[in-house]
């Protein structure tokens, strides 16, 4: 004779490590997040556009064979035609191009399939706003109707048809007990019409709503020792920046401003196109965001973004001016970033060090709202994103 | 909800035990947990063992094994036994009672393979729960040391885990590296014919070793006491389940052959024998493309019995693991019965796979060899340590005509490199040329 007994059951055991697991995952897709992004192709389009992420699955690695000719496999069909040569297995034929991880042997991807929206909101929802002067977010309170409840009076289009219908139920049933229902003589069923008393109406009341509104200032050296490449990272790092503030404002505008060693305000084709030769006065774009600020964006009731994009390589006659436009332009940001990219294989040999002097003068009063970010290829997009909006750190 | 109770379980228990023992099979006890859906899952990702060592790694197989039942990729009935003694069994409270009768029949062959196969000998039934008990309240206790953590336990299980086969398999009596020096300065004080001239009796290893994770635990100065004890714990799960490993299809074969043959004894009703003939049929199919341990372990072992006796049978559970099991029962025409082939990838890059062998006289020892290298654990690659280098611990791949899979064995190596704390250098063949991973 056997044992027999009930399993005893502790908590869900598996729990913890199936949620241990599941953040392995997460961070796979945060991973495969900041490949897409970097991708050209989704770059500027709207947020209708459904991507493809693909997100490897987490390897236990092990010593295993690969699939090679010395490698043969064993099966067994009895009562099939098996013959000598007989293709058994087709090669799989490449689709489009890309995809490229999941050819590898044993590899699990997971495709996720998300919008632009969503991918936002997967990438920004872990991340909190910048721990800023937050009095300074504007709280303009604009109504929205909402339903609420239901009422016996209004107007047609407002009809809860299901509310309804329930209502009409009740009278049945009820008419059912003092046996009032009426029957059809010829039929024999019931004949139990709709009675003005049982309909219900949405009732739609003004909510008032915190809405905010931001304007984003996307700043950029356009001068002609910015490369293709450098304008690539920061196209990247700016598509980032405005799908994550989208994402937390409802409305927002932005302005784009190339500068040489003048600023110029441009709308988005021509400030990543543009090519312009001649100097750099880096102070020009702060300057002019700020003309615009007073005119157009008034800080009381606009969250104002400013974000700055250079090589770094300004003209020493413009470093002071550009330091104190900075300094002047922080003030009235909620965050005013100053990126430098400095791409390691496009640099001159001669020019040693990594920053430049504005970066080092403005570091000593960095913190609040001017932060400084220094990017040297597209995979530190991410983490520089994460540290400018206070997310946790990639563990 | 089922159509069985306790009481139905236990009358047909009697009924299987006593046929199972008129033919001499003799088994460790059993243990049957009644358990639902998803504590089986759950049960499923950590062996089956009752107590168990926490890692992500269990996690993802739960994920895996839910997501496939849920998409209907696999739909066997759920059996699930465990090596100790008693045998824990758990049977699913979803499943009838015809699939309970067949599970518990299945598990009686499992436990009496379990009890009586030469492989497990040293596998410690009596004590399994304790012992994994045990682990488990080691790691805890590492995890919640506030000087080591989750994540560093975590990651070196991980590396653990990526050479967790890397064991010796063949079971063969290891010496330690102590015991094996005298053995050579005997060898070396006798040497007569010069033979050890120029030995090195420095060397370490002095013999290749083929357990990795041993020596590593055993030559490794830097480790800290909790990662030897980790190491060490899940050496010992290894060594506990290459038994398994070794002997999958034998294990299921006489598991499967036995509950095909106490069900027809049982004489079961017609209602519960034709839902049982399906069940039978559906675990016992031939897969096409690769073997079914079930499929053939069940039809060698009737075949003994059918041209030995079944004393014969009786005395391959005993003496076989699946490679000499093969190598002695699999005869060409029942392979010829069976239609068994070989088939390989034609090419580098989305190759066809094509058939190399059938079963005629060229092809049948080409088939039986292809066999052998893919079962009993040797679809697992053979790495040994040769030789260590000033700190750095050469491994050899023992190449038999298959190729490593390259990324893993990259990644494997760096686990590796991470657990030894120094440099790790590979060395293997890839397309016929000799090969360096470090």
């Amino acid at each position: 004779m056997s044992i027999f007994r009930e399993h005893k059951t502790t908590a869900d055991r598996s729990a913890s490590d199936r949620s241990r697991h599941k953040k392995k995952i997460e961070k796979a897709i945060r991973d495969g997040i900041t490949d897409v992004v970097a991708d050209e192709s989704i770059i500027g389009h709207d947020g209708k556009k459904k991507i493809k992420i693909p997100v490897r699955g987490i390897k236990e690695w092990q010593f295993i064979f690969g699939d090679n000719e010395g490698h043969k496999q064993v099966g067994s069909a009895p009562g099939q035609d098996v013959q000598k040569g007989q293709v058994v297995k087709k090669g799989q034929q490449q689709q489009g191009q890309g995809n490229k991880a999941g050819n590898d042997k044993g590899e699990e991807m997971y495709e996720v399939e998300i919008s632009l929206e969503e991918l936002a909101e997967y990438l920004f929802d872990s991340l909190q706003l910048p721990d800023l002067d937050r009095k300074k977010f504007k709280k303009l309170l604009q109504s929205k109707p909402k339903k609420h409840g239901t009422r016996t009076n209004g107007i047609r289009p407002r009809l809860d048809k299901k509310k309804t219908a329930i209502q009409r139920l009740k009278r049945l049933a009820a008419s059912r007990k003092t046996g009032t229902v009426e029957i059809d003589p010829e039929t024999g069923e019931e004949v139990f019409p709709y009675h003005d008393n049982d309909l219900r109406y949405y009732y739609i009341k003004d909510k008032p709503k915190e809405a905010t509104d931001a304007v984003i200032f996307f700043m950029m050296d356009v001068s002609g020792s910015m490369s293709t490449n450098i304008k690539y990272i920061a196209r990247s790092f700016y598509f980032l920046l405005y799908q994550f503030l989208k994402h937390k404002y409802e409305h927002i505008e932005i302005v784009f401003l190339a500068h040489t060693t003048e600023a110029e305000e441009v709308d988005e084709d021509r400030f990543f196109k543009r090519v312009a030769a001649g100097g750099t006065h880096i102070s020009s774009a702060p300057k002019l965001a700020m003309d615009i600020i007073e005119k157009r964006y008034h800080p009381s009731s606009w969250n104002i973004y400013a974000f700055h994009c250079t090589d770094g390589d300004n003209w020493e006659e413009d470093n002071v001016a550009a330091f104190d436009a900075m300094r002047q332009l922080a003030g009235y940001c909620q965050l005013l970033c100053y990126t430098e990219i400095a791409i390691e294989s496009d640099r001159p040999k001669w020019q040693s060090d990594k920053t430049s002097k504005l970066w080092d003068n403005l570091s000593k009063i960095e913190g609040g709202n001017l932060k400084l970010a220094l990017l040297g290829n597209v995979q530190d997009i991410w983490p520089t994103f994460r540290r400018l909006f206070g997310g946790l750190p990639d563990v | 909800m089922s159509d069985w109770s306790f009481e139905d379980l236990q009358s047909w228990d009697s009924r299987i035990t006593s046929i199972a023992k008129s033919h001499g099979l003799d088994w460790y006890e059993i243990a049957y947990e009644t358990i639902d859906y998803h504590e089986m899952i759950g049960a499923m990702a950590y062996h089956g063992m009752p107590s168990h060592f926490p890692h992500w790694s269990y996690g993802k197989s739960f994920e895996r094994t839910h997501n496939m039942y849920n998409m209907g990729l696999e739909g066997l009935p759920y059996e699930l036994i465990i090596n100790s003694d008693p045998s824990i069994a758990y049977l699913m409270k979803e499943n009838p009672l015809y699939l309970q009768v067949l599970i518990m029949a299945h598990c009686v062959g499992h436990s009496d393979f379990f009890k009586n196969n030469r492989t497990f000998k040293d596998t410690d039934a009596i004590n399994v729960s304790r012992r994994f008990r045990s682990a488990r309240q080691r790691i805890q206790g590492y995890i919640e040391d506030p000087t080591i953590g989750i994540d560093k336990v975590e990651d070196l299980i991980d590396s653990c885990h990526a050479i967790q086969y890397q064991i010796d398999r063949r079971g063969r009596m290891r010496k330690s590296e102590k015991d094996l020096r005298l053995d050579y300065i005997g060898r070396i004080k006798n040497d007569k014919d010069g033979k050890y001239k120029n030995f090195n009796i420095d060397k370490l290893p002095l013999e290749p070793e083929f357990d990795v994770m041993l020596f590593i635990t055993e030559n490794c100065k830097k480790l800290e006491n909790w990662e030897r004890d980790i190491i060490n714990i899940v050496h010992e799960e290894s060594l506990y389940f290459m038994p398994q490993i070794r002997t999958k299809i034998m294990n299921e074969g006489w598991a499967s052959f036995w509950h095909y043959r106490i069900c027809h004894e049982l004489e079961l009703p017609d209602n519960l024998h034709i839902p049982f003939m399906k069940s039978h049929n559906q675990v016992l199919r031939p897969w096409g493309g690769r073997i079914n341990p079930y499929h053939l372990g069940f039809e060698i072992f009737k075949r003994i019995e059918e041209t030995k006796g079944i004393e014969e049978c009786f005395f391959a559970r005993e003496i076989h693991n699946d490679e000499s099991f093969i190598m002695e029962h699999l005869k060409e025409d029942q392979a010829r019965e069976l239609n068994m082939f070989t088939y390989s990838p034609k090419g580098r890059k989305n190759p066809d796979w094509s058939v190399d062998d059938v079963v005629d006289e060229e092809g049948w020892p080409e088939i039986r060899a292809a066999l052998i290298k893919s079962i009993g654990g040797n679809g697992i690659p053979i790495i040994y340590v040769e030789d260590v280098v000033k700190d750095t611990l050469i491994l050899k791949h023992e190449h038999d005509g298959r190729d490593l899979e390259l990324n893993y064995a990259e990644n494997c190596v760096k686990h590796i490199t991470k657990m030894w704390k120094g440099p790790v250098k590979l060395f293997t063949q890839l397309e016929g040329e000799h090969f360096e991973i470090s």
